[in-house]
């Protein structure tokens, strides 16, 4: 902890708390609500305000004991690292704005997950870089520079892309403020801030699908047999340890049996040095669905817990992320990834790795199939398996043996056991 | 005239012929509308051209001159006696502002635009009444362009009477240089001044307030300022307020120290240069709806817009950085906008200290930079170092390259030296091009100038200086 700042002349005895590097790779957040005012006495260890990173809201705690002076940043402001969030001092005490920012360091304080508000737009304070002339031409046409990728010399905008966004969008004169219904030549509009995690996940989708060489494989497991044994299972397991079993377990299990046999599905790429980092973990994303969006948390070290620690461990987790109360270390350190589509029905789906991962396995719906068995059309119970993995450092050979290896051990329940 | 027995109308009322004024008069007319500039006093240019920016540039060169001869001994000068004739200095600069002004009122002319003398009071958002010794009329607008600037600001206990206490206005025109000058407040004003009047000989005293000089530039800045200050024998008084004055021969100015000590400055003149507030009252702003904040600036957005639908505003009086070439752009934008096009205020805006040496700076400072997030990479080049500053004997001072660590794009430009003021603007034009410090480091600068410190400075945050050793 931070020692209280120094009592200097008179003045600069109040001590600016900015917002602090909480964690790898975030570099900005919003301010979701203030859960002091000014003017309210704090105590050490306090919880101040709720900032929601790309990860999860956050709450940032006060690195002094004192009387909160000012509040720098409005809710829902967007905030960058090191920039102030609240002033902290003696009652009564002027804020000292005549002077330079303390510049004081606040470690990062221990992370406290809690729960979302609904989110709010996010925009990024960097000027957008552009030369005036195509600020000025991004002006005539309506186009927001913040939503130009560009496509000049280090990611500077072109005039081109301005009238490329200018196209694809509607040359609208000034936009009508979000959150209201407006009528236009089409029809009645709503407008709606799009919030922060979807943002995220538009930009970590983007990255993926522009820097990955997505091919997906799909093949068929009878999971007759599977079935059979967790039906039968499933009663006991659940009367003997109170935990909900399900079948992901049975999943995660053979996915990593299947990744100890093939590496290169559980590893990642550093372009940069040209090297393949193979992972001798097996933390496992397993993607959940929430009202805010999709957020994916890992099950680490899921190679050393057996099923129902991980049925344990992926119901928690799974509820904690639809009420974003994950800590950032729970949605970091990946492997592979794992997302379980079957119960939203369809046939098979084709999803995107959860770069800098290299590959994603899908489990789709397990239905009722005529299949032949010994020469006699029978009714099984079907599934389809996906590994969605990145060609540029896989080949479709290997991504083909990847899953028959998949689906020989879920089709033959002993010799996921014989795994285990 | 009788009141209100004339209304005349017209597209769009610009009030005040400072800078942005005139500037926005302009380039209305230039666009096609129908404009009448008001100017309260009888000569366009408002503070920059009459009592500010030009005139006491003129003299600053002046007192550089007589500075610069006196000291050339050591290159194989000798002056064995050197007249100061402050009377006939404020003539020549008295000159310069006359050429300058009637040039700003041919400009108007031949552009079309209509000038009326006298003092404007909104009645409504779409009329204003103005006031001379030749009576009172009304004008009815669809537009108006409010430009009416800033003016020194008082402080208690110093009443401003012209002789012995006086402001910067004064001090331009001053028929004899004072033996003590006290200057209260150590902005780029009093700082600009106070080196005038020590090189004229005046025993110049500085108290401000705060404890540093320049707070808000870099550390580095203070300090060569600092030293150059007392190299001209300028006594500094830091984190000091000015509490009192006593009239007398000499009078004395009393001043409150950090411990609660008490400072006397015998004073011939007292120079105030403490801020500026805005021109924001008079003018009926209520009468027509335009907002200001607690300070009395309006308040306006980015394409120059009051709280009043039609009424724009620019310049000193909106508050920001107080400076011409920001009322300039500012006036262009209001103009645009007025005239249908896509105009915004998205610049950065260069500004300038006229001190011995020089200051100039655009865009982000190294600690602005870090508190906005960046990774920050910086190169700074000593004009100690610099061919061209030994053959000027200036070698004081630096060039400072601020730039993003991680994507090597320039965020910002601090310099202090001779001249820098002329190459600030090859900065600002960096940064408005989105530059790369490459494309400074590959563009060839002229051998010798002081502008090379920049390219310098940027292959520095490189690390691929050649004419300094670079940091490891």
């Amino acid at each position: 902890m931070v020692s209280p700042p120094a009592k200097t002349k008179g003045f600069m005895m109040a001590f600016v708390f900015n917002f602090p590097d909480v964690g790898e790779g975030i570099h900005e957040g919003r301010v979701v609500e203030w859960l002091v005012a000014e003017g309210d006495t704090v105590v050490e260890d306090q919880a101040l305000v709720k900032v929601e990173t790309d990860k999860a809201v956050v709450e940032l705690p006060s690195p002094h004991s004192g009387t909160v002076l000012r509040l720098h940043a409005a809710a829902d402001a967007d905030i960058l690292v090191g920039d102030p969030l609240v002033t902290i001092g003696e009652a009564g005490e002027k804020v000292p704005e005549d002077f330079a920012p303390v510049a004081e360091a606040a470690p990062a304080p221990a992370l406290q997950p809690a729960e979302i508000e609904a989110p709010g737009p996010a925009v990024g304070s960097r000027r957008p870089l552009a030369t005036p002339r195509t600020r000025s031409l991004a002006r005539k046409l309506g186009v927001d520079l913040k939503s130009v990728q560009g496509s000049g010399s280090g990611g500077r905008i072109t005039d081109e892309d301005v009238e490329r966004a200018a196209e694809g969008g509607s040359p609208a004169a000034p936009t009508p403020p979000v959150g209201t219904v407006a009528a236009t030549a089409d029809g009645e509009v709503e407008r709606v801030p799009i919030t922060h995690l979807r943002k995220i996940i538009a930009g970590a989708m983007r990255t993926a699908k522009h820097t990955a060489a997505h091919v997906t494989h799909v093949d068929e497991a009878d999971v007759t047999d599977l079935v059979a044994h967790y039906r039968r299972a499933k009663p006991v397991i659940e009367e003997r340890t109170g935990v909900r079993f399900t079948l992901l377990p049975l999943f995660i299990k053979a996915l990593v049996a299947t990744l100890q046999k093939h590496p290169i599905f559980n590893a990642s790429v550093d372009e940069e040095r040209g090297e393949i980092l193979y992972k001798k973990y097996y933390n496992i994303g397993v993607a959940v669905d929430t009202p805010e969006g999709l957020i994916v948390p890992v099950i680490r070290d899921a190679d050393r817990k057996d099923m129902v620690e991980l049925a344990a461990e992926v119901a928690d987790k799974a509820e904690r992320a639809r009420n974003r109360q994950l800590g950032l270390d729970e949605l970091k350190g990946g492997s592979c990834t794992i997302t379980n589509i079957g119960p939203l029905g369809g046939v098979f789906a084709t999803p995107i790795i959860n770069v800098p991962e290299l590959a994603i396995v899908g489990l789709h719906a397990i239905k009722e199939r005529p299949a032949v068995v010994d020469g006699e059309i029978v009714i099984r119970k079907m599934m389809y398996l996906s590994v969605s993995f990145d060609h540029r450092y896989i080949d479709g050979a290997e991504g083909a043996r990847f899953m028959s290896d998949m689906v020989r051990l879920v089709s033959e329940p002993m010799l996921l056991i014989a795994r285990l | 005239m009788v009141v209100g027995s004339v209304s005349r109308g017209c597209q769009v009322v610009v009030i005040g012929a400072g800078p942005g004024g005139y500037v926005a008069a302009i380039r209305l007319a230039q666009l096609g509308k129908d404009v009448i500039l008001v100017e309260k006093e009888a000569r366009l240019g408002g503070v920059c051209l009459n009592v500010g920016c030009i005139p006491s540039k003129a003299l600053i060169h002046v007192a550089d001159l007589a500075h610069e001869v006196l000291g050339a001994e050591d290159m194989g000068l000798t002056v064995s006696s050197l007249a100061i004739d402050l009377p006939k200095m404020v003539e020549w600069k008295d000159g310069i502002v006359d050429r300058l002004t009637s040039g700003v009122a041919f400009l108007c002319e031949k552009n079309g635009v209509e000038v009326v003398q006298g003092a404007a009071e909104f009645v409504s958002d779409r009329s204003l009444t103005v006031s001379s010794e030749d009576g009172r009329f009304e004008i009815e607008f669809e537009q108006a362009v409010i430009a009416t600037g800033s003016r020194p600001m008082a402080l208690e206990g110093f009443e401003h009477d012209g002789e012995r206490i006086i402001g910067s206005t004064e001090a331009l025109s001053l028929q004899a240089v004072p033996e003590k000058l006290v200057i209260i407040g150590a902005g780029y004003i009093g700082l600009e001044l106070g080196s005038v009047y020590a090189k004229l000989g005046s025993q110049v005293s500085i108290v401000e307030f705060l404890p540093k000089v320049a707070p808000d530039l870099d550390p580095e800045v203070g300090k060569a300022l600092t030293r150059q200050l007392k190299k001209l024998g300028v006594k500094l008084h830091l984190s000091h307020r000015a509490e009192s004055f006593e009239a007398g021969d000499p009078s004395v100015v009393v001043a409150r120290g950090p411990k609660d000590d008490e400072l006397r400055l015998e004073a011939d003149v007292v120079l105030m240069t403490v801020g500026r507030v805005p021109n924001s009252e008079g003018l009926g702003l209520e009468a027509a709806g335009i907002q200001i904040d607690d300070k009395g600036f309006i308040t306006v957005d980015d394409r120059m817009r009051t709280s009043a639908p039609g009424i724009y505003a620019i310049g000193d009086v909106t508050g920001g950085a107080l400076l011409a070439h920001k009322a300039y752009q500012e006036a262009k934008v209001a103009a645009e906008v007025i005239a249908g096009e896509p105009a915004a205020f998205d610049n950065v805006v260069p500004a300038v200290i006229y001190t011995d040496p020089e200051v100039a700076w655009v865009g982000l400072g190294e600690e602005e930079a870090k508190e906005q997030g960046f990774n920050v990479v910086t190169g700074t080049f000593p004009f100690k170092a610099s061919g061209r500053a030994m053959s000027l004997d200036a070698t004081d001072g630096f060039v400072k390259a601020v730039a993003d660590a991680d994507t090597k794009q320039l965020l910002g430009v601090v310099a202090v030296g001779r001249g820098v003021s002329e190459f600030i603007g090859e900065a600002t034009l960096a940064l408005e091009m989105g530059a790369f410090l490459e494309d400074v480091a590959l563009t060839i600068h002229p051998h010798p100038t002081m502008s090379e410190a920049f390219q310098e400075a940027v292959e520095a945050a490189l690390g691929r200086a050649v004419h300094m050793v670079n940091k490891s």
